[in-house]
């Protein structure tokens, strides 16, 4: 029945056949769906529950599609607030614009730890933010059920990610190995004087003031005021979040390659 | 067999309520209250009330049954979330028509646009009144209960005819066309059909007709009359494969394109009392009634209300017939309908009669059986 119709089996001109044949294929169908139709029935039944699994895909013999472990399935994120750095690089890279860093508790007063905050009503799930993440601690998982009541329980908090996280749902694999050739962040020394605003601010401390000599001053001018130190970058500590480029009141830190 | 029928149950119903009321009313009014002819009235009212009630609860349970069983035969499993195993879902449905607001097209004539499904409901229901359901539960002995039934059922596409033209929209108007159309081809051969159970049963009453059928039902010696009126029946409740004048595909929703909310309901609350009557229809004439062949034992058939019970699960079953053929078939095109109904169906069935004919006469042929002798 299955094969396709060839210029030899045409269907039957016959009016009994007409009627008869297309009754017993729905009649053997009929018969087969009486003992399981086809159709999960979601909220009782779930793809993703092991049990659910071993009772129908299992004991049926029938295999059905997709009802294993989704590695790389990306559903709601799951935030450990405990790794995060603050770096930003989540909310930079999300083409949506639906990451809003907002201030958790455990950070200093003078520089509040801040996490993501993610409104789903805006969210792609394309994923950008959790391969961006450079600490692992944003990640995406398989949960898919997002029906809400109100549009404002849309977005999700930090504390509401970071419950995600603690179910322990199988997440995305977390990158963590860097590209060998990444650009780096480079110095271009005439123009740093030396205020320490990227060693503030970098979110891993890979940035360290370093004593430069102090040049002697040429008679007859006067000696340029500024604090004699320069940043010095940790490559490998270094998560690229470019947040000393962005605060350098001088503009003297770009990316570049380095020799 | 029940003792209790249709008429006692009301009867004995209204009787208990009206004493009930006179005992604590002084002595006139008791006296008018208790008055057999009010009794009467009030069991009259009483049986309507059953009649409907049942009915329309039939009707509803169809629906279900008809989504249950389609479920199955496309490999899903139909309503199942409202209720147990969804028997609440069509109430929900109704309730939901119920509320939506009836809107009237611009130009359509409000007379037969209102007129209409109201027509066509009611003309549906009244059928119910003529229909046997068990011994005794029926709400009349008329000598012509069949012809009657047969004139009210097809008395439902002139409204549809109405209904379709008053809405001034062309899909409504060619829905009630084909409509009509496939009307006058079927009509003739189901009548043809009926005319060779009349034949054989020497009665035009259905209960009559039924009691012929206790020592063989009809549908084995009249199987090419049974043929003619199932595929009569299906062109008559306007399913597929002949639902032209509904035609989804083609004719958005044909006849009842503009009716929205109640008005809606009404046509397809009709349309399912319409498939419930045929298939009742069918049990009747041809697979006996309530009656049960004499090897089934006796236990089976002599619980209180079995005839109704059996009647039930004949007629669920014929329904569910009904879909196995919808479940099937793809719709025909309306010159394959028309050239059926005249170049096929009316030579069957008038073999169908000359066969019936034989069989009076000869009381048995090989192969199709025996009939039970007119008057001998």
């Amino acid at each position: 029945m299955a094969s396709p119709i060839t210029a030899k089996e045409k269907p039957s001109e016959n009016p009994i056949l007409f009627v008869a044949r297309p009754m017993a294929t729905a009649a053997r169908q009929f018969a087969k769906s009486l003992i399981r139709p086809a159709t999960i029935v979601y909220p009782y039944e779930r793809l993703e529950d092991p049990t659910f699994r071993d009772r129908v895909a299992v004991a049926s013999g029938r295999p059905i599609g997709v009802g294993h472990v989704w590695d790389n399935y990306r559903g709601v994120h799951a935030l450990n607030i405990a790794t995060c750095i603050s770096c930003n690089l989540c909310a930079f890279s999300c083409p949506d614009l639906c990451i809003e860093m907002v201030t958790v508790p455990g950070g200093d007063p003078k520089h509040p730890k801040k996490c993501p905050e993610i409104d789903y009503g805006k969210c792609s799930y394309c994923g950008f933010c959790s391969d961006a993440c450079p600490e692992g601690c944003l990640t995406m998982t398989t949960r898919y059920e997002l029906s809400v009541a109100r549009r404002a329980e849309m977005v999700y908090s930090p504390e509401k990610l970071y419950d995600v996280f603690r179910t322990k749902l199988p997440m995305n694999p977390i990158r963590v190995e860097r590209p060998a050739n990444e650009d780096a962040i480079l110095l271009d020394p005439p123009l740093c004087i030396g205020c320490n605003a990227c060693s503030r601010d970098c979110p891993t401390q890979c940035i360290t003031m370093l004593d430069i000599p102090k040049p002697a001053a040429k008679p007859g001018e006067k000696q340029t005021k500024r604090i004699w130190k320069e940043p010095v970058i940790n490559d490998s500590d270094c998560v690229r979040c470019g947040t000393c480029i962005s605060v350098c009141p001088k503009e003297c830190l770009f990316w570049g390659t380095r020799k | 067999m029940a003792s209790a029928t249709l008429y006692s149950v009301s009867d004995g119903l209204a009787s208990a309520l009206l004493h009930a009321l006179g005992s604590v009313l002084p002595g006139p009014a008791r006296a008018a209250v208790t008055n057999p002819n009010v009794i009467v009235g009030l069991a009259v009212l009483i049986f309507a009330v059953i009649l409907l009630a049942a009915s329309m609860l039939n009707t509803i349970l169809l629906i279900w049954w008809e989504r249950k069983l389609l479920g199955r035969f496309m490999d899903r499993r139909g309503a199942m979330h409202v209720g147990f195993a969804g028997l609440l879902q069509n109430f929900a449905d109704g309730l939901k028509l119920f509320r939506k607001n009836t809107f009237q097209p611009q130009e359509a004539d409000p007379l037969g646009f209102y007129t209409g499904p109201c027509a066509y409901m009611v003309t549906s229901l009244i059928i119910f009144g003529v229909l046997p359901i068990s011994s005794g539960w029926n709400a009349g002995t008329l000598p012509l209960t069949l012809l009657l039934a047969l004139a009210i059922f097809s008395f439902a596409p002139l409204f549809i005819f109405v209904s379709a033209w008053s809405s001034n929209n062309k899909y409504s108007l060619m829905g009630g066309m084909r409509s009509a159309a496939q009307m006058i081809a079927y009509e003739v051969p189901i009548l043809l059909a009926v005319v060779a159970v009349i034949l054989v049963a020497g009665s035009f009453n259905l209960t009559t007709i039924v009691y012929e059928q206790q020592n063989y039902w009809f549908w084995g010696p009249l199987v090419v009359a049974l043929i003619v009126f199932v595929a009569g029946m299906l062109a008559e409740m306007e399913r597929i494969p002949f639902d032209l004048p509904e035609a989804e595909a083609e004719l958005v929703e044909g006849w009842n394109t503009e009716y929205g909310g109640m008005l809606f309901a009404f046509f397809m609350l009709a349309d399912y009392l319409r498939a419930l009557v045929g298939s009742i229809l069918v049990v009747l004439l041809f697979l006996g009634g309530w009656t049960m062949p004499t090897w089934v034992p006796g236990a089976l058939t002599s619980f209180p209300l079995a005839g109704i019970f059996w009647f039930m699960v004949k007629t669920y079953t014929v329904f569910g017939l009904f879909v196995w053929v919808r479940a099937s078939l793809p719709r025909v095109r309306t010159d394959q309908l028309l050239r059926v109904g005249w170049n096929r169906m009316i030579p069957l069935s008038l073999l169908s009669i000359f066969l019936a004919a034989v069989l009076v006469t000869v009381k048995c042929l090989p192969l199709l059986g025996c009939v039970p002798g007119v008057g001998s």
